[in-house]
């Protein structure tokens, strides 16, 4: 990835509305080129919306989008691949031609995409499955053959809507080894999801989304530094009266207490607590999860929607 | 503890209660509609079929002629005569219009360019002295032998006393040309034959984007190709099954035609074009209709999510093709007129229209310029589908409402795609 590259995806004030109903509200995105980023929304928060937008898949009713450098996402359709929400196969298409047609429709010849697919099949310990057929293999089988399928043409971006739904903790894993082996092999990958674990692990980048507008955009860091940092204490010696010493925010976490960083550092609240003879039995001040983050920027938004 | 005749009630209101869910699940539904009017249906296929080839055995009954070449002072004879006797032969077994023509020449020779007038069929021609007339006649020996009645007749009608019988020659002959009759009839076969294939096959168009809906398949097409490409592709291969089924039952049409009676005469029949143009425009035809519908059919089912509204589509299809037809049967039998250049220019109907102007027009550029212009709709109405699909099944907007209101159904919106 180098600074100069230019960005894979550009979105500019996208709006879609569905039977009147705004789904899309003014979404700008700006995805670098070579990183995993991360679109996290609740549900209903028009994630897919935007990505079917983005891939041409609907037009927006206004706003405009680049892809791969294209205004009209089709030209660059070739060099995209498409996992959708709504998983979708033949089921009476055998794995392995399951893979290659979907080569196939993104310009991969067929016999090449036949010897692909079964590499990708054995790579990913589905070898056995290759000349079964899609109505024989589980769900999370199917869904693993089905992403395949969109890798198989070696794309120059990767778009996933919430990829890891319906997967167990094993096929998740592979996934996101997948994921980032894409990256790895220099290719974006944008994908969605409303589970912040894998958001946090995989993500370089990431927009949330909510209420049909993006409400936050940058690293995971810079969401996680959204959020006060939290300090929890144990005290040695507790008593009724502590909570009188801690911050109103100040709240009990297990045999401690749980609360925000002070704004003028922690020196001077523990220099209190000690004189007041609690003690410290310990002590650590952590940055909160995506999760947190997450919850706060979309319940911010919930509630200006509710204004 | 209920007595039994409690009991019994009891079971009889559940019975009855699962019958008339039962009853009402079925008959308050367009479905049955469809089954109430199947009798009604099949019997306006064999009516229009019936009509279809009334209309041309009428049309070429009208133009069918019998001639005498005789002289003036015979013809008066000749005309009461046929007066005298045509009575005899009522209705559908009537004799066709005794037309007399004066000599010019060679007799013989005039006898054999009668057979070949143009604008009417000509079936038997008399020639020569009443006593021995030469009869020519195509492939009715009927019409010879009633013209040598009217022969018989008009001497005796001459004559004062009585007469030896006549002598009459009978010889058959080919014709030099088709019959117009022949021609019609090649003309409604033709139409009829591309209405046969398409019923069986483009109504099959209707149901495959609902595969695609049913297996979600249709996002991932979506992304990586124009919906107008899936369109297209899902109509070119129902195409080739149609090609293949055409194509097995032609062999095998083809052995039982061989196993026919020798000597059929087909030679009334010869198209206008030509056996070999006919042959090329009837595939070209067959393409082209199979193309219209199957696009037009492809797009409406493309709206349907379920197997009962594709069901509900059999109706208004059916109607659509047999209306084509009856259109252009009657385009077939009455060439040249306002209702056959309509039924040539409109686009549903022109490739049945065209392939019976095949066998009545020999001009070739009508059908270069129809082909054109069926193309063009085939890329209009898969555009026009392709987009109604964009908008009313991947959008969720108002075109598969409207379409829902119109089957009677809940203005609920569904879509496969939720946003």
């Amino acid at each position: 990835m180098t600074d100069e590259a230019p960005p894979v995806i550009t979105a500019t004030g996208l709006v879609k509305r569905f039977g009147g109903r705004p789904v899309v509200s003014g979404v700008d995105l700006v995805v670098p080129q070579g990183m995993i980023y991360g679109v996290l929304g609740p549900n209903g928060a028009g994630k897919t919306t935007t990505l079917r937008m983005l891939l041409g898949i609907i037009e927006p009713d206004s706003g405009e989008r680049t892809l791969l450098g294209h205004r009209h996402p089709r030209d660059a359709s070739d060099r995209v691949g498409y996992l959708p929400e709504e998983r979708g196969l033949y089921p009476a298409m055998k794995a392995r031609e399951a893979i290659a047609f979907m080569g196939a429709l993104r310009g991969l010849p067929w016999k090449e995409g036949r010897a692909r697919a079964q590499q990708l099949l054995e790579n990913t310990g589905l070898g056995h499955a290759a000349d079964e057929k899609i109505r024989k293999l589980s769900k999370g089988m199917a869904q693993l053959v089905q992403l395949l399928g969109s890798v198989v043409h070696q794309p120059d971006l990767l778009v996933l809507d919430e990829p890891f739904s319906g997967l167990d903790p094993v096929n998740q894993e592979r996934l996101e080894a997948l994921i980032l082996g894409e990256r790895d092999r220099g290719a974006t990958v944008l994908f969605s999801t409303h589970v912040m674990a894998h958001a946090q692990r995989l993500c370089d980048r990431l927009a949330i989304i909510a209420g049909g507008r993006r409400r936050f955009e940058g690293t995971v860091a810079e969401a996680r530094g959204t959020l006060p940092q939290q300090v929890h204490y144990v005290p040695h010696f507790p008593n009724d009266d502590l909570a009188r010493h801690l911050p109103p925010d100040a709240r009990r976490d297990g045999d401690g207490w749980r609360f925000e960083l002070p704004h003028d550092g922690i020196e001077a609240l523990l220099k209190r607590l000690i004189d007041a003879g609690y003690g410290i039995s310990g002590l650590s001040i952590e940055r909160p999860g995506l999760h947190e983050a997450f919850v706060r920027i979309v319940g911010q938004a919930a509630l200006e929607q509710a204004a | 503890m209920s007595r039994p005749s409690g009991k019994l009630r009891r079971r009889l209101r559940q019975t009855l209660t699962i019958a008339r869910r039962d009853f009402t699940a079925t008959v308050f539904t367009p479905i049955f509609l469809l089954f109430l009017f199947a009798p009604v249906i099949m019997g306006s296929f064999g009516a229009i079929g019936g009509l279809g080839a009334a209309s041309v055995s009428a049309g070429s009954a009208e133009k069918e002629r019998l001639v005498a070449i005789a002289a003036p002072r015979e013809a008066d004879a000749l005309v009461a005569a046929d007066k005298q006797l045509r009575p005899i032969f009522p209705g559908e077994i009537a004799p066709p219009m005794l037309e007399v023509r004066p000599p010019s020449g060679d007799s013989s020779q005039q006898a054999r360019a009668a057979l070949n007038t143009p604008d009417v069929d000509v079936v038997a021609v008399m020639s020569g002295p009443l006593e021995a007339p030469c009869i020519l006649f195509g492939p009715s020996a009927r019409d010879a032998r009633y013209l040598a009645a009217v022969s018989e007749q008009a001497r005796r009608i001459a004559a004062a006393g009585p007469l030896a019988p006549s002598r009459p020659v009978f010889t058959r002959t080919a014709r030099d040309k088709p019959t117009l009759g022949g021609r019609n009839a090649a003309a409604f076969a033709a139409v009829f034959g591309i209405f046969f294939l398409t019923l069986f096959l483009s109504g099959q168009v209707v149901g495959t984007m609902a595969e695609e809906r049913n297996n979600k398949v249709i996002e991932v097409l979506a992304a990586a190709v124009p919906l107008e490409s899936v369109f297209l592709g899902k109509l070119l291969g129902m195409f080739g099954v149609a090609v293949l089924f055409v194509g097995f039952w032609g062999l095998v049409a083809s052995q039982i035609g061989m196993l026919l009676p020798a000597g059929a005469d087909l030679a009334g029949m010869v198209p206008a074009v030509g056996f070999g143009t006919f042959a090329l425009l009837f595939a070209g035809y067959f393409t082209t209709a199979y193309l219209l519908l199957g696009s037009v059919f492809l797009g409406i089912g493309a709206q349907a999510s379920t197997m009962r509204e594709i069901q509900m589509l059999s109706l208004p299809i059916t109607i659509l093709q047999v209306a084509m037809f009856g259109l252009a049967s009657a385009a077939a039998s009455n060439p040249g007129t306002t209702l056959a250049t309509v039924a040539e220019i409109f686009p549903l109907s022109s490739p049945f229209a065209m392939a019976g102007r095949a066998a009545n027009s020999a001009a070739l550029w009508p059908h270069l310029a129809a082909l054109a212009w069926q193309m063009l709709w085939v890329a209009i109405f898969i555009t026009v589908g392709a987009r109604l699909f964009r908008r009313g099944v991947l959008q969720s907007g108002s075109p598969a409402g409207a379409w829902k209101k119109l089957l009677g159904k809940a203005a609920k919106v569904s879509s496969n795609l939720p946003g």
